[in-house]
């Protein structure tokens, strides 16, 4: 939901990413934040972590100004994915603009993919959002690993439903800047729709999409 | 930063709820490190917001300084407020350091602050979140438990209720019983006597008859006497004998003994037939009847019984058709209004009612009689049982009216206190099958 405020000439957004335990909500977050440009972006706020696994939430902020002078601040969510931080996840859920679903690759935890996106639907009800409205792709990450579903199963499945849907090593670094994107793109076309970004504040999708995805001058894959 | 005066567009997010530089450094902090660069050998340290208005400040403020030293601040990727430090020209390279090392400490306590704030912020919140969910959770199972309390007390109470009409079922199940013992019986006595019945009338007729003829030899043998051809010894000796042998009297009572003789085997043929209507309700034509209309036919077939000054007061509803043997039905209300008639104390007032209630029809008939006692309440309906004097009532009344409605598969009952009337209130089913 977007927090918009016309006569201060601010937007805020919320994008989350959502997704089972250790499919690599975080490293996508650690991953943005090394491939994307310092100017535009804040730091990678990491919250309090027991062995590495998340408790409450990262946050990685963007922030740009449209030559129209409204500033948009756009913040990057994970959700803890264990099931028992079922609360932390709708908190953080609340007002979301847009969600990308993390599933993790692995045969092995194909069972657990259905579930966190069950419990995704599930929640979104309950903070009020439409599943059918609200931005959403899906990433299938850790593509580096053995023995995971075969990208042709993956396309049969997801293709019918009209959700984006990347393969990704976020370990590697490939796969996440397009995943990010297309969940700028969306949203973006979500906002335009409401509040005229490009009638009233001159910015358009592309200008939009290359402000949040700059990326860093000599970085690549690793 | 300043949140906007409009309403519509303030929205309160749970977590991560928008922090300007003055949430996130306090005065403390950042006093304890303006004046520590002042020490150091600065003229003055501030910190300004993104529009330049001075937010903290120390040291000697002076417009002519020398050398301004500044850094930008960034909050989450936005520009935020900007730090200067004055001083001299020739500090110019120690300056800019300070001003590096100010720059790095306020930001990193600006991010260890949103970081607390943050952790702080989303710990209350799902606290708080969990701690609803779990009075929600009380306050269902808390409803839940009540529901099923109610059950159980309830259940108690249906079972009650079930029991009663169980009860109450069995007695009339065998009240009903005892109805068709007593019906088959009565309809031997009633074929028994009515053999033996016939002919006392007819004889009592022929007799009648017979003592037209004597009366009249009577007669002739008077005629004679009283002319004067007769001796008047005979005369005196006939006088004489008529007198010793009152047949005078004779003559004139044997009409009446002949007549009370004939209404009681007339009265006995009454009992007789009632018994049989009684026993054999199931015969006769069917047909589709208004109750309303038959309760009229019933009111002016007993017009001559009813006195002057009765009120009958009529508060009839359309009803559907009921399919029934309209003799019979009318015979019920017959015996339910002689009933009232019979009940009266005073000036009789009768309310009849009908209405349909639950897919039944309703037929109401309250008296304003002297009631019936609680003791006799269950006993109204049993054949032969009257409270009338003895040669008034046949006790058979009631005990018909209950037959013909039960075998309709409707329900006769009586409401009454003492003194205060009766109601006897008939449900006939809407739709007979």
């Amino acid at each position: 939901m977007i927090e918009f405020d016309e006569i201060e000439k601010r937007m805020l957004l919320k994008l989350v990413y959502y997704g089972p335990a250790l499919s690599g909500k975080t490293t996508n977050l650690l991953r943005l934040h090394d491939l994307l440009e310092r100017n535009g972006r804040g730091d990678l706020m990491v919250l309090d972590t027991k062995d590495d696994r998340t408790i409450f939430f990262d946050l990685l902020p963007f922030f740009l100004e449209t030559p129209g002078g409204l500033k948009i601040k756009i913040k990057v969510y994970t959700v803890p994915g264990q099931v028992k931080h079922d609360a932390t996840r709708k908190a953080v859920l609340q007002r979301a603009d847009g969600v990308a679903f993390i599933a993790d690759s692995q045969l092995a935890e194909a069972a657990n993919n259905v579930e966190s996106f069950s419990n995704l639907e599930k929640n979104l009800a309950i903070v009020g959002l439409d599943i059918e409205n609200l931005p959403l792709v899906i990433q299938f990450n850790k593509r580096d690993l053995q023995n995971i579903i075969p990208e042709a199963d993956i396309k049969r499945v997801w293709e019918p439903t009209g959700i984006p849907v990347f393969t990704a090593s976020a370990l590697q670094g490939w796969g996440v800047i397009e995943t990010f994107s297309r969940l700028a793109e969306l949203t973006y076309r979500n906002i335009d729709k409401r509040y005229g970004l490009k009638n009233n504040y001159g910015l358009d999708s592309e200008t939009f999409l290359q402000k949040l995805t700059r990326k860093t001058e000599g970085t690549g894959y690793i | 930063m300043e949140k906007s005066k409009t309403e519509s567009q303030k929205i309160e997010y749970i977590v991560g709820t928008e922090k300007g530089l003055k949430d996130l450094l306090s005065e403390t902090e950042v006093m304890l490190l303006l004046k520590g660069v002042v020490k150091a050998g600065a003229a003055s340290a501030v910190i300004t917001d993104a529009k330049d208005r001075v937010l903290w400040s120390n040291g000697n403020m002076q417009d002519d300084s020398p050398y301004i030293e500044t850094g930008p601040v960034y909050l989450e990727g936005e520009l935020v407020g900007r730090i200067k430090v004055y001083g001299e020209d020739r500090s110019k390279s120690y300056l800019k350091n300070l001003t590096g090392l100010l720059l790095d400490t306020i930001n990193m306590i600006i991010h260890t602050n949103l970081k607390r704030m943050l952790t702080t912020e989303a710990h209350t919140t799902i606290v708080n979140q969990s701690y609803e969910e779990l009075l929600e959770t009380n306050r269902k199972l808390s409803l839940s438990e009540g529901q099923y309390r109610e059950l159980a007390e309830s259940l108690e109470r249906k079972v009650q209720e079930r029991t009663e009409e169980l009860r109450r079922a069995h007695a009339r199940m065998l009240q009903q019983e005892k109805m068709a013992s007593v019906g088959q019986l009565a309809a031997g006595v009633a074929h028994e006597i009515n053999n033996p019945l016939g002919f006392i009338s007819s004889n009592i007729n022929t007799l009648k008859r017979y003592i037209e003829r004597f009366r009249e030899m009577v007669d002739f043998y008077h005629a004679l006497l009283s002319g004067g051809e007769i001796a008047d010894k005979v005369r005196g000796l006939a006088q004489q004998k008529q007198k010793d042998l009152k047949i005078d009297f004779i003559v004139s009572d044997a009409d009446e003994l002949i007549k009370q003789s004939l209404d009681g085997a007339e009265r006995v043929k009454k009992i007789v037939s009632d018994l049989k209507g009684f026993s054999h309700i199931d015969e006769g034509e069917e047909a589709v009847v208004d109750i309303n209309t038959e309760i009229d036919r019933t009111l002016n077939v007993l017009s001559h019984e009813i006195p002057k000054g009765a009120e009958i007061i009529k508060d009839y509803h359309d009803l559907p058709g009921f399919v029934c043997n309209p003799a019979l039905i009318c015979q019920v209300f017959l015996n339910i209004i002689l009933n009232a008639l019979q009940a009266r104390t005073g000036t009789l007032k009768l309310v009849i009612s009908t209405d349909i209630r639950h897919n039944n029809i309703m037929i109401k008939f309250s008296d304003n009689g002297k009631g019936i006692p609680d003791n006799i309440k269950n006993r109204i309906f049993e054949p032969f049982y009257t409270t009338k004097d003895v040669g008034k009532g046949t006790g058979m009344g009631l005990t018909v009216a209950y037959e013909v409605i039960t075998a309709y598969g409707g329900t006769i009952e009586v409401e009454s206190q003492p003194g205060e009337g009766a109601t006897f209130i008939i449900l006939l089913p809407a739709k007979r099958l």
